[in-house]
Order: structure tokens, then C-alpha cells, then sequence
């Protein structure tokens, strides 16, 4: 409720219009009224705002103004898309960034630990439309390895390898300040861990190394590791529309820009509701995690 | 440990596992594949202002009076000829027989009597399927469609418009199928149904349109099976697709890379200028810009083929005015200010400000048709600052920009205007004529030259295209001299193809013909 209050007003109080941006630099003073008429520019704020919600608790998002198209069916279509690749970002993410933190962990100051270290805070500092295009020259134009744009071949392809193909940038990209993130957290945390009373108590039991860092440390660990997913979950989201972008891959964040540069706003007031209720759901799923992981916490 | 390791082991295999199963698309003949700056909102073009739209959309629908492959010249279309009334008022349309929509309906004079009044008629059944934002802008001055018979249609006027014929050349005046466009009502602008050499296939959103050859095409079917047009929004990402295959064709070749491309085997790059004016515009009631002086010496303080050259790596041509040079209407005489700082300053002086003055530019970060506002704007505020006029820029989202011309307070701002068509009426009148004032019209400048709105009123009423050139040239002349912008550029469009494709050619209308393309 709150956020569509929100982009409801940004977007009607931003200067300039969809009626001003059809009509671009050929606008008579007519036709802007008839278009605004027509649109349903011209009542008061609260009364498009009441409407439009009253539409949206009957599940209908209206129609683009530009496309003329239903706007529900069209994000969902698009958002299947941006939860691939945010998806596959994840787990890129999760998987490499604990990897590279528990490496870390076990052998500080390493060249390994100050390799990875460094790697992070480069990753962090990446732009990603950067990123995105050095790896597109890099892997598409002077390796010919992977296709630069898109999320199919645009003709034959349609399987599960020429997806992946069109996945593999796109999804490094995102993922890359992520990883680096959770790389870092899951050592300093690792670190703390390990130095704990019962860690020893674990060696000195005689345990394999391994399952003393995995089941004993790695476990324990993993509760604020989880919590920063959780918080992952919401920037892989929104930093899916730059990445998108960049990738041309057809998603909900290229729906967004260009519904944002045409003004279309019951378009972009539907990709942001179904954006906003992802994350909630992502929220809701990381706290019955934390039950999980640690039986102490309980929600009564 | 051994955890640790599948981990790690797991993420560089989903990398690996990418890396080996990705190759270069294999091309498919007969499919041409163009790569789009944006992607189409609306493949109806009576419903559409965006370039990238109508590049698709116009394959598939076409229009009475059409241009040939290389100008803008009017040839007939889907009407094989055309009687002009003596009072100018009624241009009444003979069509061509046997010509089918893609749905089997017949081409006659209803579908054509539909497809305008649709757009101007609110009664009309189909009025409210779609919003037709340029219906009067085209056809305000339509007072009637009428269906004489089957294959004769007249158009009634409200007052005489000698570029009646241009306009009809317009997307907005295509001529659409009134049964497909009534059965799908508002999904309509989603798979429009026409007469074109193409007719619509499938649009998967965000990834591609796809048209198939009409093989009952009217002037025989075209050589391409199909065309897939995909919207890729990153230039590096345009590229990097045309120089491996994925890509056969793609227009708006950033400026910065047209001649790394020039250089490149694999490719070859088109030029052309199109029927598009870049202007800064000047306030012409607003003090001091209200002194001709003032204006003129802008005009020459600008270096315009400096911009042209360094800022738009010569994809434009410097301007001497909104015409198009070697149209017919175009004064062959009429040369762009030189750059003359000197004689800039002198003028100043001569104003009354030996000191220069301090104003502001409102630049649009980018916009249709815009090039590089800011860059370009950027070199202008330099060249000023050199003859003592401090600018300050302000640039601004293109919404907000065009919101914000309507309050008449600018005094510097960056526009630019494609006409679509070579006739001058359908820029100099709506750009400059007095009538046309912002709020109310186009002109910004909000210039006004009695002499200049007779010309350019006799220009529209005179059916006689070589008074009517003559008439414009009068016009042109009293324009340069009253500069009321600093004449800036008209663009070159560009595109870049695979070395596969043959006979495509840049239009000036800045439609992108595929229907003309074979492949190798």
C-alpha cells in the first residue's frame, strides 16, 4: 500500500506526461487535451490514485497506455524472465561468495585469503553496466564464447543450453558485487567462529578438518550469511534492470525503463507492485530460515 | 575442506557449463535479423510516435501515396492515381484492384474511409480502440472520407493544403484492415493486419517481432522469408551482435563507432541524410533575443561544422535552414552562417552589448531525433562564452523539457523536428509560422514575420509545385536573414550490415525498408 502511494505520486508529480512524450515535440494545446482526456489524465490525483487501486484489489493493473495491453499479464511474462536471472545470480552469488569466505577463513593471510580479498573489493566497486560490457567484449567479441544479448538465439535454439548460454554474463554480472559481499562476511564470521571454545573441542575430538569447519563452523556461521542473502535478494531485483539493460535480456527492469521514460504509469506502477511483493515474499521466506538454522528462534 | 572445495568446484562448473555450450548463432537464409535501439510499444502506426514502431509496423501496412526506395518524392501507392479538385478541396483516390489484406479482406474505398475516420470521427466504432495522438495534427483539416465506389474515394477538405499528398505518405495514414482491426479491437496494436510486403507473425516481448514474407504481395512477393527485428537497447551490445552474426542489420550506429565500422571487413556502413533538422532555438520575444542582431551574431558565433565534425563524427550535415538541401523546395543559394566570431562580436556590439550578456540553454538529455544534445550544446556554450555570452545549461529529462517549453520563459533550448517528409510545409509552417506559437503549436521560438506567414499560407493553397518552390525559397531567404535559431544540423542517418546482406538502402523518411534486402 505504502509503495504504491509512493510511486503513484512520484510518477504523476514528475514533470512531463504520457500524453507530452506521445506527442514529443509536434504537441498542439488540443491534442494534449484530448489525449489527457482520453488517458484519463485529467481528474484530481486521489480520485486516478482510488480508482486504480480499487482496479488492483480486483487483481486488474489496467492497460499500458502505450501498449494497450493488459499490464498484468505483460509483467508476469517479463518477470519470469527477471527471476531466472536474479535466480542464477543468487546462487553464483551464495555458492561462490561462501566458497571464497570460507577459503579465506581456513587459511588467513594466505595469498589465497589476500587474492580473494582483493578480487572482493573490485567486484564491489564494479559498476555493473561496466562489468556487464567488458565481459560482453571480452567473452562475446574477441572469444566468440557466448552470445552478447538476449535470453534466446534469435532463431533455432529455444533449448535448456542455448538459455544457459544467454544466462552465463548477464547472471556473472549481477552477481559479482553480491558475491563479493557474502565472500567477505562469511570470512570475518568464519574467523569468529572457528576461534570458539567448541571448534576446539571439535579437534581435539579428532574430527576431519572439513567437518569441523563445515558442520561445525560453517553452520554457525550461516545465520547473519543468510540474513545478507535475504537483503541480496532485494538489490539482485532491482540491480536486475541495469543489468537487463545492458544484456537486452527481457525482463522486468528493461519493462520498467522504458515504461519510466514513456511515462506509462499504470505499467510501471504493476512492475513495481509485483517487484515489491517478490521481495516481501523473499523477506517472509529468510525468517522462517533463521527458525531453521537455529532451532532457538521461534515465532510464536 | 572438502565442502569448501564443491562449492567452489559447483560455481565454476555452472561458468564452465556456459562457456562450452554457447556458439555463435548459425544465420538462416532468408531470415534477415535487425537490431533495434529500442523495442516497438505499438505496432499500429495511426497509434504510434516512436521511430522503432513504425520501422516494424510500416512493413506490414501501407499507404495511398508512397515515396520511392532512395527520396521522398511522391509516387502512388495504394491508389494507382488521384484527381485534385480545382478549388483544391476534394483529392478524390482511384485504388488498385485485387489488392487483398493479409486476412483476405478486400482493399477498397471503406477500408480506406475506415482507417482515417476511425481516427478523427469520436462517433466512430473504432474511435475508442486506440488513441490516435496525431489525428488532427494530420488530419484536422479532413472534413470528410467518402466511399464513391468500390475503388474511388474522396477526401473532403476543410481549406485547401497543397501537402495533402505528403501527408498521406504519413503511418498515421495507413490503411488497415477494418475487419481485423474491429475483431481485435485493442489487441490490434499488438498484430496488425494490412497490405504490406510483410505480414506480422509473433511478437515475443522484450525479444523480438517477427514478420513473414505476403506472398500475394501486389508488387510481387519480396526475396526474405522473414524478418526478425530484436530491441537491443546497449550500443556495445548492438555491435558486439552485428560482428558476430547475430545480427544482419542495424540502424543509429552510435557516432563514436561509425569509423571503427567503416574499417571493419565484416561489415559495411550506410550513410544518408534525412529530412531532419537540429536547431538551437532562440526566444524571439524575450529581451535581448528580440533584436535580429543578436540572433544573427549566435548564429555566427556557433561553429557548427566543428560540431558536426568533432561532436557527431560527420553524421550530420551543418544547416542553413529547416529545409532539406537538394529537395525541391530548397534554396540552392541559401549557404549556413559561416563561423565568424569576429563579425559575432561586432554584431553584439552594434546590439548593444560590446560586453556580451549572460542567459540560459535548456538541453534535453536525449530525446527523438535529438543526436547528442548535450555534447553539442556543450561545444555551443563554449563557442558563446568565446564572443562574451555567458550560457548557463540546463538539461532535463525529454518529458520534462517539453513540459516545461510551454511556459514561453526559455530563451536558449535544443530541438530538433523530422518531418517525415521533403515538403517544407510540413516543417516550416508548424515550426515557425505565427499561428503555431507554444502553447498552442510546435513553434517555441515563438517567431513571427508577417511577410514570412503570407508565403508560407500561399505556399500551402498553390497546388503548383514549382510556384510553390518559389514561394518557399522567398521564405527561406527572410529566415536566414531574421535567424530565428541558430541553424544547426540535419542528420545522417547510419546503419551498419553484414557483409550477407545486398540492395538495402537508408531512406530519408528514416523508414527502414527491409522489403528491398536480399541475402547472399
Amino acid at each position: 500500500m505504502g509503495v504504491s502511494i509512493v510511486v503513484f505520486m512520484v510518477l504523476h508529480l514528475s514533470p512531463g506526461d504520457p500524453a507530452e512524450i506521445m506527442l514529443g515535440s509536434a504537441a498542439t494545446k488540443e491534442d494534449l487535451a484530448r489525449l489527457r482526456l482520453e488517458m484519463g489524465l485529467t481528474e484530481p490525483l486521489h480520485v486516478q490514485y482510488v480508482r486504480w487501486i480499487g482496479r488492483v484489489l480486483h487483481g486488474d493493473l489496467g492497460r499500458s497506455l502505450w501498449m494497450k495491453r493488459p499490464v498484468l499479464g505483460e509483467v508476469l511474462h517479463r518477470f519470469k524472465a527477471t527471476l531466472i536471472l536474479a535466480a542464477s545470480a543468487l546462487v553464483l552469488s551464495t555458492l561462490g561468495g561462501m566458497a571464497l569466505g570460507v577459503l579465506s577463513a581456513t587459511r588467513p593471510d594466505s595469498i589465497l585469503d589476500r587474492t580473494s580479498m582483493v578480487a572482493s573489493l573490485f567486484g564491489a566497486s564494479m559498476p555493473v553496466f561496466w562489468l556487464g560490457i567488458v565481459l560482453m567484449v571480452v567473452f562475446s567479441l574477441w572469444l566468440g564464447w557466448l552470445p552478447a544479448s538476449g535470453m534466446w538465439a534469435p532463431y533455432g535454439g529455444g533449448d535448456l543450453r542455448d538459455l544457459v548460454a544467454h544466462l552465463v554474463l548477464p547472471a556473472v554480472t549481477l552477481a559479482a558485487a553480491s558475491m563479493t559481499i557474502i565472500a567477505r562476511l562469511t570470512r570475518s564470521t568464519m574467523l569468529e567462529v572457528l576461534g570458539q571454545d567448541y571448534i576446539r573441542t571439535a579437534r581435539a575430538k579428532g574430527l576431519v578438518e572439513g567437518r569441523v569447519v563445515v558442520r561445525h563452523g560453517l553452520k554457525n556461521a550461516l545465520i547473519p550469511i543468510v540474513t545478507v542473502v535475504g537483503v541480496q535478494v532485494g538489490y539482485l531485483l532491482g540491480g536486475a534492470v541495469l543489468t537487463e539493460t545492458v544484456f537486452a535480456w527481457p525482463g522486468v527492469g528493461t519493462l520498467m525503463v522504458q515504461g519510466i521514460l514513456a511515462r506509462d504509469f499504470p505499467l510501471v506502477q504493476g512492475c513495481v507492485l509485483v517487484v515489491a511483493l517478490g521481495f516481501v515474499l523473499v523477506n517472509l521466506a529468510v525468517d522462517l530460515l533463521y527458525a531453521y538454522l537455529d532451532p532457538r528462534i521461534r515465532y510464536d | 575442506m572438502r565442502i569448501g572445495r564443491l562449492l567452489l568446484g559447483l560455481a565454476t562448473l555452472v561458468l564452465a557449463l556456459g562457456l562450452f555450450v554457447g556458439s555463435p548463432a548459425a544465420q538462416a537464409p532468408g531470415t534477415l535479423v535487425v537490431g533495434l535501439v529500442a523495442e516497438p510499444v505499438n505496432l499500429d502506426p495511426a497509434q504510434v510516435t516512436d521511430a522503432n514502431s513504425n520501422r516494424v509496423g510500416r512493413r506490414v501496412v501501407e499507404t495511398l501515396v508512397a515515396f520511392p526506395d532512395e527520396s521522398t518524392q511522391l509516387i502512388p501507392g495504394l491508389a494507382e492515381s488521384w484527381v485534385i479538385s480545382k478549388d483544391g478541396l476534394q483529392y478524390t483516390f482511384t485504388l488498385r484492384k485485387g489488392i487483398s489484406f493479409h486476412d483476405g479482406t478486400p482493399l477498397n474505398a471503406e477500408a480506406v474511409k475506415f482507417s482515417i475516420m476511425r481516427q478523427i470521427d469520436p462517433n466512430h466504432p473504432a474511435n475508442k480502440l486506440g488513441n490516435y495522438p496525431f489525428a488532427n495534427y494530420f488530419f484536422g483539416n479532413v472534413r470528410t472520407v467518402e466511399a464513391l465506389s468500390e475503388d474511388r474515394v474522396a477526401f473532403l477538405l476543410k481549406e485547401p493544403r497543397a501537402s495533402f499528398l505528403a501527408i498521406l505518405t504519413a503511418p498515421a495514414a495507413s490503411i488497415v484492415s477494418p475487419s481485423a482491426a474491429m475483431k481485435l479491437g485493442k489487441d490490434y496494436s499488438s498484430q496488425p493486419v494490412g497490405t504490406g510486403p510483410f505480414r506480422f507473425a509473433s511478437w515475443e516481448r522484450g525479444q523480438r517481432v517477427v514478420l513473414e514474407r505476403n506472398p500475394n504481395y501486389w508488387r510481387g512477393p519480396v526475396k526474405l522469408d522473414r524478418v526478425i527485428f530484436r530491441p537491443i537497447v546497449e550500443d556495445q551490445a548492438r555491435l558486439t551482435e552485428l560482428l558476430t552474426g547475430s545480427l544482419d542489420l542495424m540502424v543509429g550506429v552510435p557516432a563514436d563507432y561509425v569509423a571503427q565500422l567503416e574499417h571493419n571487413p565484416k561489415v559495411s556502413v550506410l550513410k544518408q541524410v534525412g529530412a531532419h533538422v537540429w536547431y538551437l532555438g532562440i526566444n524571439n520575444q524575450k529581451k535581448p533575443f528580440d533584436d535580429k542582431r543578436v540572433r544573427q551574431a549566435l548564429n555566427y558565433a556557433v561553429n557548427k561544422e566543428a560540431i558536426v565534425r568533432d561532436v557527431l563524427k560527420d553524421t550530420g550535415t551543418p544547416s542553413a535552414g529547416p529545409v532539406l538541401p537538394k529537395t525541391w523546395a530548397a534554396d540552392p543559394a541559401l549557404k549556413p552562417y559561416p563561423y565568424d566570431p569576429a563579425r559575432a562580436k561586432k554584431l553584439l556590439a552594434e546590439a548593444g552589448f560590446p560586453n556580451g550578456f549572460s542567459t540560459t540553454m535548456w538541453v534535453p538529455e536525449s530525446g527523438s531525433g535529438m543526436q547528442s544534445p548535450v555534447a553539442m550544446a556543450t561545444v555551443m556554450q563554449s563557442n558563446l562564452k568565446a564572443v562574451g555570452v555567458n550560457v548557463t545549461l540546463q538539461t532535463m529529462e525529454w518529458g520534462a523539457f517539453l513540459a516545461k517549453l510551454r511556459s514561453r520563459e526559455q530563451e536558449l533550448f535544443a530541438l530538433s523536428w523530422m518531418a517525415g517528409s521533403e515538403d517544407p510545409d510540413m516543417v516550416m509552417y508548424p515550426l515557425l509560422h505565427s499561428s503555431q506559437w507554444t502553447p498552442n503549436g510546435p513553434n517555441r521560438a515563438l517567431y513571427k514575420n508577417a511577410r514570412f506567414d503570407a508565403l508560407l499560407e500561399q505556399g500551402r493553397q498553390n497546388t503548383d509545385q514549382a510556384k510553390r518552390a518559389q514561394l518557399y525559397r522567398e521564405a527561406q531567404r527572410i529566415l536566414a536573414d531574421d535567424a530565428p535559431w541558430v541553424f544547426t544540423d540535419h542528420e545522417i542517418q547510419t546503419a551498419a550490415l553484414a557483409k550477407r546482406v545486398q540492395g538495402f538502402k537508408l531512406h530519408p523518411s528514416f523508414d527502414l525498408r527491409v522489403e528491398t534486402v536480399s541475402l547472399k
